[in-house]
């Protein structure tokens, strides 16, 4: 075959198959973009957009009373002080549900990588995450079938010591920690094995090699490695715990107000929105400020 | 006739320039390396040939054709990618009938040409495989026989053998060279390993900076280098520098070095590159350029001996000498260089 | 240290799992205060068949996870090809812009959705519902469909693009069949996000027009029954049923091998 044979091949055109021109792609990525985003517009930014205005405003524009802006929703703060302790409440819980997960999310985590490998590492992994995508409100309902008075908690104690009181504990702060700990163990277990799983394993036998005991390498190396893994995790507990309502209404009873169940009350039984709006960005800046306070370390996280 | 040529071609991203005014003509049926570093511009003056990038300036010719304004799929080029880029939901028959189909050849026809080109691949009846179920080098060859069956104007060839291992490496090198031959196609091949230029090429094109340094033939560019850089980055080079004398180039030390390369006016300061292997012990009888260098370092590789010197100036040497005695000299040894003025050439810096 | 590490995690897989367990169980229990000993009945699904609330409830959700799954699909499917192949100005924001609807906690958007409905005139109800529900579910399908692309080498629209191939041909040849797996996982995983939705659902549902979890709230706090946890149960296992087909198409937490 020489070339001059080649240039016989049917191909449309002097120069190949077919010229066409495509449109400016920016037509098209705007085009591809557009619905996603607007929807997104409506569906989200202008909300809360429209939840900053509300909070500037004196009441619920639903009545007949005149509406004024003011600030008065954002000194809830100094007019009701009890506000103030609902929001350490909340801060508490969230700090406790947190630094638990994160404890036991990070040692699950190196029982993953450091005990199991291939097809049983994997079954894990599902088996653990699997909880996380059901339905939160269900497993929240569920503990309370355990920890109620003659739950299952009080027949496992009844079988051993059939004489003992009830232990127990719904109804309590530290039934909406071990609630929350609940549904967020899996992501924290989840972002620090993402964490260490890169580590060569080499390191750590280098570390063994060394005379590194296994407490210096857990410590010293595996933490140290695994701490974006863990602020990552954490702030993503963090967060939405502090926004919590159903949790620390169901498993709290009487003592579970929180912010969140301040804020759910302002929309379905106070109706006073804008209360609840301004409650809604107190926390919404918290939010922020935690994200971008951890910004860098979440964007690697992330593309770990 | 399907020549390529560029003209006056130039690249810039944000602020860097990737090729910087590229003028050069790759003859009909012939087969040409771009050589050189990361970063030299290599590989965006064959994304631009293919039309994957658009030339901030310049024309591209394909043939008799302006192709500078054609898209890619528009130009009839055959491509070679380093992962292959076999379509891994398709069967090797579907993946080399691709281009076909998009020329409009369907049904017996294209399955003729088909065959006929794993053939050529040497993967006969391979057809109804996946590309999972091949090894690299197979996939490999299945890449060539898509970019050859559709007849292109020009066969681009991007590291296509990088990811092989050496051995593999070497037989797709005969491979492609046969297969190149056969068919005849204009072809233009990437790559970063001096070797695999030299082998293959009629013509390497060694680039720096984006820009061409020096184009030619494998031997010309390998005996003949005009710069540093050339000089350099195709094989190793031993560096002396000195002032133009009597036709003839002093060094700092005193000596005097002759050259068959045009030296320019005396009194200016000229680089001189020689191969390594050019240079030889002297024993007895020595040529025209002999220096005196002390042995610094040893390395045994079998068949070839090579040795790291420095001068009395603290100027690093190499020398390379074929083990024919079996007699190795020590570190410390002090010996006496010498080679020939005709493999003493004068570089650009 | 290898078996207290498997020791571990099988006492954190009791952690997670024993709740569930005791509340499935717990449904098939005859007695409505919970009472032990455990007598085994079907009672309380047969309870929950004739529980038109209930069952009316389950169905506006399945319709909804229908509707958001393939609509919130659709167009982040559209979006993460943009995102993915595209190059253009602005694109690290629009990437930003799709983190709020996951990481700002629902309540705050729940209640931001129902100002704005409200104000706007859009109101509430199913329509409402559909609108929060895929804003939410798109950016996880940005996300599952954006790693299906890591996964496809960009070159390979190229090689087809080399053969002749316009881009468009490029994309719908290449591309997209290679994409399906991606595709059908983050409708998958819209569904089950759809399904699961509570906070949201909460603040825009109408009293005439629930869905399962919004009806769950309600009836805990007036005061369970074991029929709660039966139809629990079901929605438990629906949705980890969903998840579990999800998982064969992208494992979840192991993309990594596959760019």
């Amino acid at each position: 075959m020489r070339n001059d044979q080649l240039t016989l091949a049917p191909a449309r055109g002097p120069s190949g198959p077919r010229n066409g021109r495509a449109l400016p792609p920016w037509v098209s990525t705007t085009a591809l973009l557009m619905p996603t985003y607007g929807w997104l517009t409506i569906a989200v930014f202008l909300p809360l957009l429209t939840m900053f205005a509300f909070s500037f405003l004196s009441a619920t524009p639903m009545g007949k009373a005149p509406i004024v802006f003011t600030l008065k929703q954002y000194r809830a703060f100094f007019d009701q002080p009890y506000l103030v302790g609902i929001g350490i409440t909340s801060l508490l819980i969230g700090f406790w549900t947190t630094l638990i997960c994160a404890i036991l999310g990070f040692l699950a985590a190196v029982a993953l990588v450091r005990s199991t490998f291939g097809k049983t590492r994997e079954m894990l992994l599902i088996l653990i995450l699997l909880p996380f995508w059901t339905n939160g409100l269900v497993r929240v309902f569920s503990w309370t079938m355990v920890l109620r008075e003659n739950g299952f908690l009080d027949s496992l104690l009844h079988m051993v010591a059939p004489d003992a009181g009830s232990i127990g504990f719904l109804y309590t702060r530290y039934a909406i920690v071990v609630g929350l700990v609940h549904g967020y163990l899996p992501y924290m277990i989840l972002t620090c094995y993402i964490a260490l799983v890169t580590i060569d394993d080499a390191i750590i036998e280098a570390a063994a090699s060394l005379g590194a005991r296994w407490w210096t390498i857990l410590f010293k190396i595996l933490l140290p490695l695994a701490a974006p893994g863990l602020i990552s995790g954490a702030v993503l507990t963090f967060v939405p715990v502090i926004g919590s309502f159903m949790e620390p209404r169901i498993l709290g009873g009487r003592v579970g107000v929180t912010m969140g169940t301040v804020i759910e009350d302002q929309f379905t039984q106070a109706f006073n929105w804008p209360l609840g709006a301004s409650l809604s960005f107190t926390l919404l800046a918290v939010v922020l400020a935690i994200f971008a306070t951890f910004s860098g370390v979440l964007r690697r996280g992330t593309a770990a | 006739m399907t020549n390529v040529k560029v003209n006056s071609v130039a690249k810039t991203y944000g602020t860097t320039p990737v090729l910087a005014d590229i003028t050069t003509e790759f003859a009909d049926g012939s087969f040409t390396s771009l050589l050189g570093p990361s970063g030299s511009g290599k590989t965006t003056l064959l994304r631009i040939i293919a039309g994957f990038i658009k030339p901030d300036q310049g024309l591209v010719m394909i043939g008799n054709n302006d192709v500078t304004d054609v898209p890619v799929w528009g130009r009839n080029i055959g491509m070679m990618f380093q992962s292959y880029a076999l379509f891994p939901h398709m069967t090797i028959a579907q993946n080399v009938a691709f281009g076909l189909e998009r020329r409009g050849i369907r049904g017996a026809e294209a399955r003729r040409q088909v065959d006929r080109a794993l053939e050529m691949v040497r993967l006969p009846g391979f057809g109804d495989r996946t590309p999972k179920q091949l090894s690299g080098g197979q996939q490999q060859r299945v890449a060539l026989a898509r970019a050859i069956v559709i007849k292109p104007s020009v066969l681009l060839l991007d590291e296509p053998l990088s990811a092989l291992d050496r051995r593999l490496r070497q037989e797709m090198q005969v491979e492609l060279l046969r297969i190149q031959r056969e068919s005849g196609l204009t072809t233009i091949f990437v790559t970063h390993d001096q070797e695999e230029a030299l082998t293959l090429s009629d013509k390497v094109a060694i680039l720096d900076k984006g820009r061409i340094v020096q184009i030619g033939e494998p031997e010309t560019v390998y005996e003949k280098p005009l710069t540093r850089f050339s000089a350099e980055f195709l094989g190793d080079s031993n560096f002396l520098t000195g002032a133009v004398e009597d036709g003839a180039v002093r060094l700092a030390d005193g000596s005097l070095i002759k050259s068959t390369s045009i030296l320019p006016a005396t009194g200016s300061t000229v680089t001189l590159a020689i191969r390594p292997e050019k240079m030889a012990i002297a024993s007895g009888s020595t040529a025209e350029n002999s220096i005196k260098a002390r042995i610094t370092t040893v390395i045994y590789a079998g068949p070839v001996l090579s040795y790291h010197l420095e001068t009395a100036d603290g100027l690093p040497l190499k020398l390379f000498a074929q083990n024919r005695d079996g007699t190795v000299l020590k570190e410390g040894d002090e010996i006496s260089l010498t080679w020939s003025a005709q493999h003493t050439v004068a570089v650009a810096d | 240290m290898k078996s207290l590490g498997r020791f571990y995690l099988i006492a954190t897989l009791v952690f997670l799992y024993t709740p569930i367990l005791v509340m499935m169980a717990m449904g098939f229990n005859e007695s409505q205060l919970y009472e032990l000993p455990f007598t085994f009945s079907t009672r309380w699904y047969d309870a929950l068949w004739n529980n038109k609330i209930l069952l009316t409830a389950g169905m506006n959700s399945i319709i909804i996870a229908l509707i958001t799954s393939v609509v919130a699909t659709a167009l982040g499917t559209m979006a993460s090809v943009a995102l993915s192949r595209r190059t253009f100005r602005g694109k690290s924001l629009l990437q930003l812009m799709l983190l709020p609807p996951i990481a700002i906690p629902w309540l705050i958007t729940g209640t931001a959705m129902l100002i704005f409905f409200y104000w706007s005139g859009i109101g509430r109800g199913m329509h409402a519902l559909l609108i929060g529900h895929v804003a939410l579910a798109i950016p996880y399908v940005v996300l599952v469909v954006g790693t299906g692309f890591r996964t496809i080498r960009a070159d390979l629209e190229e090689a087809a693009m080399s053969l002749g191939s316009t881009p468009v041909h490029a994309f719908f040849s290449v591309t997209l069949p290679l994409l399906y797996p991606s595709i059908l996982g983050a409708a998958l995983f819209a569904f089950a996000v759809s399904l699961d939705q509570f906070v949201i659902s909460y603040f825009l549902a109408t009293p005439g027009y629930t869905t399962l979890p919004v009806q769950i709230y309600s009836s805990i706090r007036k005061g369970f029954t074991p029929e709660i946890n039966a139809i629990s149960t079901v929605l438990l296992l629906g949705s980890m049923t969903v998840i579990l087909i999800f998982a064969r198409f992208a494992k979840p937490g192991d993309t990594r091998d596959k760019r």
